[in-house]
C-alpha cells in the first residue's frame, strides 16, 4: 500500500501535463482530490459528451443561493485531468477537502457580498474561504481581506524574481519534461512549511479532513493512493500520526444542506482581473501552452498575426519571422530557456503592432485571455438562479404561467414594490416575463402596469443569466454592469442608468453613475451630454419614491451641466437646418431639467448661455428664435428686449429664410403666452409686409410650417391679433386695453354702429336695453 | 545636389580639444564607463559589437558593476523597453524610436549606438530638405570633371559608410524626410547592400551594421512611414515619465539649469509651483485627474515634459522683470495657457472644462483659477 502526493498549482497547464504523466506511470486504483466532497454526485457529469470547459462546479445553499462556491475547472487544470483520468480507467475518484456543507454553514449569514470590484464578474461567490496562497488557488472566492504572506511569493524572490507567476511559469508550467517536478514542488513546500503549523483553524480543519480521507482509503484496503491537492498542503498531508485530533478538529462542525451542480464558466472569469482573486493572469496562454504540441513561440506569434488580420490590420508572415526572432532574443537576453508570455507580448507589440498599444488590447482579450465559453449538459441540476426566482415568485404570489395576466402596481405598497423590482430586474437579464404597459394620469409615478406571460425559453435564459450571478439580483446588477461596459455613447448609458433605476441595483447604479460621469468628462459632443441630463434630473426629482438616493446624482448632473454649458455656444456655431432642429431639442432638454430641478444655481449660468446664443451671429435662426422663446418664457426677456431681438432678426439685410427659422424657433410650443407680445407681432408684420411678392410666395411655405404646430383658435387668435394691431396703428391709438384670460382682445368701439345692433343683442340675451346707458 | 557633406571621422580629428566643445558625444562624455563595462564583460557578444547586448542594458540603465564601478543612468524608466530595443538591434532588425517629442529618443539612439559600436557620430539629420545623396552617396563635382566617375570622387554618406564599416547609422526625425526619399531605406534594410550603378559597384553592409531611426508620431501625417518601410523596422515606444516625481525631478533640474544659463534674478520657484504645473499636464495629458477620480479631456498639444519646462522657465523670467521676483500663479498663467491652447477653437473648450470642473474645486488653487481664468 502506498500514498502518492501530488502537490500541484491549480489551472496549471505544466502542472497538468505532469500529472498526467504521474498518473499514467503510477496507475492508482483511487484518486482523492482536494476538493469538496459535496459535489462527488456530480463527478460522472464530467465524462459526459456535452461538457466542454471552462466549467465550474457551484455548490451552494438552496434557500440562499447567494451563499456559494465555484469550483473552475479547465482543460488544463490539473485536477481535471486526473479527474478525467479516474473517471475514464474506472477508479474511483473523491473529493477529500473540508465538505462545503460545513464550510458554508461556518459563515454568519450575510447578505450577498458586495460584489467585487471589476466588470464583468457576477457578485461571485461569498464563500469566506479564505484561500490559503496562490499555490492553493482553489477557486473559492475570498472574502476574507489581507491573505497571509505568498509562499511562492517568497520561493520567488528566493530565487531572484520579483514576479512570482512569472517564476512559477518558468519553474513549472513551461517545462516540458516532467520528470521530478512533484517532489521538487514537495521539497519546496516542505522547506517553506518547516513547522507544518496550518495558517488558521479553517486551514487545520481542511487538512484534517484531507488527512482523513486518506486514511478511510489506506482503510479500505486499496494499494497505491493517488493525492492531488494544492501545493501548499503537500507536506502537512504526508504526517498522518494523529487520526483522533484530526477527527476532533471537524466532527463537531455545524453543516448545512448544499446542493451541487455545473455551470457553464468562462475564461475571461479564470483571470485575475475580473476581481477572482484565486485565477490565473493569462488562460489563453496557459491553454496555448497544454495545446500546443510543439514550437509554442511560433504557433503564439501565428495566432496573434492571424488575429490582427481578422480585424483588418496588416501582418504578415515576414512580420511573424521577425516577432518570434525578437521574441527569442528577448529571452536570450533575459536568460530564459524559451520566450514567456510577457517576451511574446512585447516582440508582437514591437514587429506586429507597430509599437502600439490599442491592438494589443485586442490580443490580451482574445488570445492572452481568450473567450472560451464552457458548456455543461442538459442533465446538469437546476441553476440557483432558477430556484431563485421560483422562491421569489412564491413569496410575491406572482406565477410562472403561460398565461396572460395583468397586474397593477402601486408602489408605495412594500409588496407591489418589490414585485416590480423583480419584474424590472429580470427585464434587465433579457428575461420578458413582464411587459409594462404606460400609464397615465396623475397616478404615473406610483403606478405601473404589467403585463406578465412566462415563456418555456425563459428557463433556458434563465441557465445563460446564471452566468451573471445566483440571484436575480445580483445577476441583474452584474449584467447591467456589463451592459454598461459595452454602451456605445453617453445616452444610451443615461437610457441604461434610468432602465436600471426601477431594478433597484444600488452598487451598479453607483457603478453607472461612475460611467457616466467618466463617458462625459470625454464626451466631445455637446449633444450627448445635454440629452443625458432629463433622465438624471428624473432621478433626482422622482427617485425618492423608490427611495434613491438623489445626492448621488447630482453631482454627476452638475458635472454634466457644467461641460454642456461649456459646450453649448460653440456647438451651436455652422449648424445645418436638420443639425439645428436636433439642437434644439438638445437644448429643451436641458431646459427641461433646468425647470424640474428648480435650482437657482443652474437658473443663471443657463440664461446667461441663453442670452449669449440669443445675439450670437452664426448661430442657426432656429436656435436663436428659441432660445429668445425660453428666455421669454422664464420671465428674463423684458418686452423692449425682445423688440429689439424681432427687430435685428427681421432686418432686411438678414436672409429671409433665417428670418423664418427664427420665427419658427420663437412660436414652438404653445402660442397662447406669444399673444401678449404685441412688439413681436408687430415686428413680424412690418417685415411680412415689406417682403417683396416673389420671396414672399417662396417663404410662404415655410411660414405656414411654423404656424403649423397650434391649433385653429390659437391661429385665429394670432390672426385677429395682427389684424387689430393694424387698426391700432392705422387708429395711432397704441395703448393699454384689457385683455382677457384667452388674450381675446377688444379695439374702440364705434358707438353708433354699435347702437344699431345692440337692442337685437339684449333680446337675445333677455336684457334690458335702455339707449345711451 | 552638391552634398559637401565631410566624413563626420574627419570631423573628430579636427575637432578642438575635448574640454572646450559645447556639447561632447556620448562615447567621449562616458568613456570611461563604457571602458569599465569592456573590461568585465564576458557575455557573448553580436559579430562587431564592441559590449555584449546585456552591458549594453547595463550601460543604458545604470547600476554598479561586479568590480564595484557605478555606471549612472542614461535612461530613466521601463527598462524593459530598452531591453526590446538592445534584442533588436542585435537580432539584425532596424529600430525605430517612437514617441512624442521630449521623451529622450534621440538620446537613447546616441547612448545605443555609443554603447554598441562606440561611434555615435554616423547620424543623419532628417529635415524636408533631407535628399537621397544624405542617406546613399554624393559627388564631388570638381573631382567628378576633371577624373570621371571613381570612387574618389564619392562623397561618403554616414549610411553607406556605417555599412562600409559594421557601425549604427542613425537617422534622427525618419517621419520628415520625404516619402520618395524615405524609400531608399527599404534596399538599404532588406538586402542589406547599397549599388553604386555609375562605378558598376555595390557596397554591401558589413555585420554589425544597423539602423536606429527616431520618429515623433505626433508629426505622423507629415510624412507618413510607407507600410513596407514600416514593416521593416521593430518600433519602440518612448512614453511620457511614468510618474509625477520622476517628471517634477525633471522639470526641477532642467528649470534650476536653465535659469542659470539666462542668469534670471528670480528666486528659484517652489516646489509647489512646479508640481502644480507638472499636476496640469500630467491630468490634461493623461486625461484623468492623479487621483483617478475625474476625466478630463486632453487637447491637440504634446504637453511634454519639455513644455513645461518651458512654462515655468517663462514663468520665472516674468516674475523676473515684470513681478516681485517671486513666483506667482498670475506669472504662470499666459505661459500654460499658451502651451495648452494650440487650437483656439477646441483646445480653448478643453481648457475651460478643466479650469471649472477641476481647478476651481481643487484646495489651494483658487489663484490659479483666476489668473487662467483673467487670461482667457
Amino acid at each position: 500500500m502506498s500514498v502518492h502526493i501530488f502537490g500541484v498549482r491549480h489551472h496549471g497547464p505544466g502542472c497538468a501535463r505532469a500529472l498526467r504523466a504521474a498518473l499514467e506511470a503510477l496507475q492508482p486504483d483511487i484518486l482523492l482530490v482536494e476538493g469538496p466532497p459535496d459535489a462527488e454526485g456530480a463527478l460522472p457529469l464530467l465524462t459526459h459528451e456535452a461538457m466542454k470547459p471552462p466549467v465550474a462546479l457551484l455548490i451552494y445553499v438552496p434557500d440562499q443561493p447567494s451563499r456559494a462556491v465555484f469550483y473552475p475547472f479547465t482543460t488544463f487544470s490539473p485536477e481535471w485531468q486526473a479527474l478525467g483520468y479516474a473517471l475514464g480507467r474506472g477508479i474511483p475518484a473523491r473529493f477529500m477537502d473540508l465538505p462545503q456543507a460545513i464550510q458554508l454553514a461556518r459563515e454568519p449569514v450575510a447578505e450577498e457580498q458586495a460584489t467585487p470590484p471589476a466588470d464583468d464578474l457576477p457578485a461571485a461567490a461569498d464563500s469566506g474561504h479564505p484561500h490559503s496562497a496562490p499555490t492553493d488557488e482553489k477557486p473559492a472566492i475570498s472574502a476574507t481581506a489581507t491573505p497571509p504572506p505568498d509562499p511562492l511569493a517568497m520561493l520567488a524572490e528566493a530565487a531572484g524574481y520579483d514576479d512570482h507567476e512569472l517564476w512559477w511559469e518558468q519553474q513549472i508550467e513551461q517545462r516540458r519534461d516532467s520528470t521530478g517536478v512533484f517532489e521538487g514542488i514537495f521539497e519546496a513546500m516542505s522547506a517553506l512549511r518547516a513547522d507544518l503549523t496550518p495558517r488558521d483553524d479553517e486551514e487545520a480543519q481542511r487538512e484534517a479532513h484531507m488527512r482523513s480521507s486518506i486514511r478511510a482509503a489506506e482503510g479500505e484496503g486499496f494499494a497505491r493512493i493517488a493525492v492531488v491537492c494544492g501545493a501548499w498542503h503537500a507536506p502537512a498531508l504526508a504526517q498522518r500520526d494523529d487520526a483522533k485530533a484530526d477527527t476532533a478538529l471537524f466532527a463537531k462542525l455545524k453543516r448545512v444542506k448544499v446542493e451541487t451542480t455545473w455551470i457553464p464558466w468562462t475564461n475571461s472569469r479564470l483571470a485575475y482581473r475580473s476581481g477572482y482573486g484565486a485565477g490565473i493572469t493569462s488562460p489563453g496562454w496557459y491553454g496555448h501552452l497544454w495545446a500546443a504540441p510543439d514550437r509554442v513561440p511560433i504557433r503564439w506569434a501565428t495566432q496573434a498575426a492571424q488575429l490582427l488580420r481578422g480585424e483588418g490590420l496588416d501582418a504578415s508572415s515576414a512580420s511573424v519571422i521577425e516577432t518570434v526572432r525578437l521574441s527569442e532574443a528577448l529571452a536570450a537576453m533575459r536568460g530564459l530557456p524559451m520566450p514567456g508570455m510577457a517576451e511574446m507580448r512585447e516582440a508582437i507589440q514591437t514587429v506586429l503592432c507597430h509599437g502600439e498599444t490599442a491592438p494589443m488590447q485586442l490580443i490580451r482579450d482574445k488570445l492572452e485571455i481568450g473567450e472560451a465559453m464552457g458548456e455543461v449538459p442538459p442533465e446538469a441540476p437546476a441553476v440557483p438562479l432558477q430556484r431563485d426566482l421560483d422562491a421569489q415568485a412564491r413569496r410575491l404570489t406572482l406565477k410562472l404561467t403561460a398565461e396572460i395576466k395583468d397586474y397593477d402596481l402601486d408602489l408605495r405598497k412594500d409588496t407591489d414594490r418589490v414585485r416590480s423590482q423583480l419584474l424590472h430586474r429580470l427585464g434587465m437579464l433579457g428575461i420578458g416575463w413582464g411587459e409594462e404597459q404606460h400609464t397615465y394620469g396623475k397616478l404615473g409615478t406610483f403606478h405601473e402596469k404589467w403585463r406578465l406571460q412566462w415563456q418555456p425559453e425563459f428557463a433556458v435564459a434563465l441557465i445563460e443569466a446564471n452566468i451573471w450571478g445566483n440571484t436575480v439580483a445580483s445577476a441583474a446588477a452584474a449584467r447591467t454592469r456589463q451592459l454598461a461596459t459595452v454602451a456605445p455613447d453617453l445616452p444610451a448609458l443615461t437610457a441604461l442608468l434610468e432602465r436600471a433605476l426601477p431594478a433597484d441595483l444600488p452598487d451598479a447604479l453607483e457603478d453607472l453613475l461612475e460611467r457616466v460621469r467618466d463617458r462625459a468628462a470625454v464626451s466631445s459632443d455637446v449633444r450627448h451630454l445635454m440629452d443625458a441630463l432629463p433622465p438624471l434630473a428624473r432621478i433626482v426629482r422622482y427617485g425618492d419614491v423608490r427611495g434613491t438616493k438623489a445626492e448621488r446624482v447630482t453631482p454627476v448632473i452638475d458635472a454634466l451641466f457644467e461641460r454642456a454649458l461649456v459646450g453649448l455656444p460653440g456647438a451651436c456655431l455652422s449648424l445645418d437646418d436638420d443639425a439645428a432642429t436636433a439642437m434644439v431639442t438638445s437644448i429643451d432638454n436641458v431646459q427641461e431639467t433646468v425647470s424640474m430641478l428648480n435650482r437657482d444655481d443652474q437658473r443663471a449660468p443657463w440664461l446667461a448661455t441663453l442670452r449669449l446664443l440669443v445675439d450670437r451671429d452664426g448661430v442657426h435662426g432656429l436656435v436663436r428664435g428659441r432660445c429668445c422663446r425660453l428666455l421669454l418664457e422664464m420671465r428674463a426677456l423684458a418686452s423692449e428686449e425682445l423688440r429689439r431681438l424681432a427687430g435685428l432678426a427681421f432686418s432686411p439685410v438678414n436672409p429671409p429664410e433665417q428670418a423664418v427659422d427664427w420665427i419658427e424657433g420663437v412660436l414652438r410650443g404653445p402660442g397662447l403666452k406669444l399673444l401678449q407680445q404685441d412688439d413681436l407681432w408687430r415686428a413680424l408684420d412690418a417685415w411680412l409686409a415689406n417682403l417683396a411678392p416673389d420671396i414672399f410666395v417662396t417663404l410662404l411655405p415655410l411660414l405656414r410650417r411654423a404656424f403649423s404646430g397650434f391649433s385653429a383658435p390659437e391661429r385665429r387668435q394670432m390672426g385677429e391679433k395682427v389684424k387689430l394691431l393694424s387698426v391700432e396703428e392705422a387708429a395711432g391709438t397704441l395703448g393699454v386695453r384689457p385683455s382677457g384670460e384667452g388674450g381675446a382682445t377688444h379695439g374702440p368701439i364705434a358707438q353708433e354702429r354699435a347702437n344699431t345692433v345692440l337692442p337685437v343683442l339684449a333680446q337675445i340675451l333677455g336684457v334690458n336695453y335702455e339707449p345711451g346707458n | 545636389m552638391t552634398n559637401q557633406k565631410k566624413a563626420p571621422a574627419t570631423v573628430i580629428a579636427d575637432a578642438p580639444a575635448l574640454e572646450s566643445v559645447l556639447r561632447q558625444h556620448a562615447e567621449q562624455q562616458f568613456a570611461e564607463e563604457l571602458a569599465e563595462l569592456v573590461k568585465i564583460d564576458d557575455r557573448q557578444r553580436p559579430p562587431n559589437w564592441k559590449l555584449s547586448p546585456w552591458a549594453v542594458r547595463a550601460y543604458l540603465l545604470g547600476g554598479k558593476l561586479p568590480n564595484g564601478f557605478t555606471v549612472s543612468p542614461k535612461y530613466i524608466g521601463n527598462a524593459r523597453l530598452i531591453e526590446i530595443a538592445v534584442a533588436t538591434l542585435a537580432t539584425d532588425r532596424a529600430l525605430l524610436l517612437y514617441g512624442v517629442p521630449g521623451t529622450a529618443k534621440s538620446w537613447t539612439s546616441e547612448h545605443l549606438a555609443a554603447a554598441i559600436t562606440g561611434d555615435s557620430t554616423l547620424m543623419i539629420q532628417g529635415t524636408a530638405g533631407t535628399d537621397e545623396a544624405a542617406i546613399r552617396y554624393g559627388w564631388n563635382y570638381a573631382r567628378l570633371l576633371v577624373e570621371g566617375p571613381s570612387p574618389a570622387a564619392l562623397v561618403v554618406s554616414p549610411m553607406m559608410q556605417a555599412m562600409q564599416s559594421g557601425n549604427i547609422a542613425r537617422i534622427e526625425e525618419l517621419t520628415r524626410i520625404p516619402a520618395e526619399v524615405q524609400d531608399t531605406l527599404i534596399t538599404i534594410l532588406s538586402e542589406k547592400t547599397l549599388p553604386v550603378p555609375e562605378l558598376g559597384m555595390e557596397v554591401q553592409a558589413r555585420k554589425g551594421f544597423n539602423v536606429i531611426a527616431t520618429a515623433n508620431n505626433r508629426d505622423k501625417g507629415v510624412n507618413e512611414l510607407s507600410s513596407a518601410l514600416t514593416r521593416r523596422f521593430n518600433t519602440v515606444v518612448l512614453p511620457t515619465p511614468a510618474t509625477m516625481d520622476e517628471e517634477i525631478d525633471i522639470v526641477e533640474r532642467r528649470v534650476a539649469s536653465l535659469g542659470r544659463a539666462l542668469e534670471l534674478p528670480a528666486e528659484k520657484p517652489a516646489l509647489e509651483e512646479i508640481r502644480r504645473v507638472v499636476t496640469v499636464f500630467r491630468e490634461l495629458r493623461a486625461g484623468v485627474t492623479e487621483d483617478g477620480k475625474t476625466k478630463v479631456k486632453s487637447p491637440s498639444g504634446t504637453l511634454s515634459t519639455a513644455e513645461a519646462i518651458s512654462v515655468m522657465t517663462n514663468g520665472l523670467t516674468m516674475a523676473a522683470y515684470y513681478g516681485d521676483g517671486l513666483l506667482h500663479a498670475g506669472d504662470l498663467a499666459a505661459g500654460l495657457t499658451g502651451a495648452i491652447i494650440k487650437d483656439p477653437v477646441q483646445d480653448r473648450v478643453v481648457w475651460l472644462e478643466y479650469l471649472q470642473t477641476v481647478v476651481k474645486e481643487r484646495d489651494g488653487w483658487k489663484d490659479l483659477y483666476r489668473a487662467c481664468h483673467e487670461v482667457l
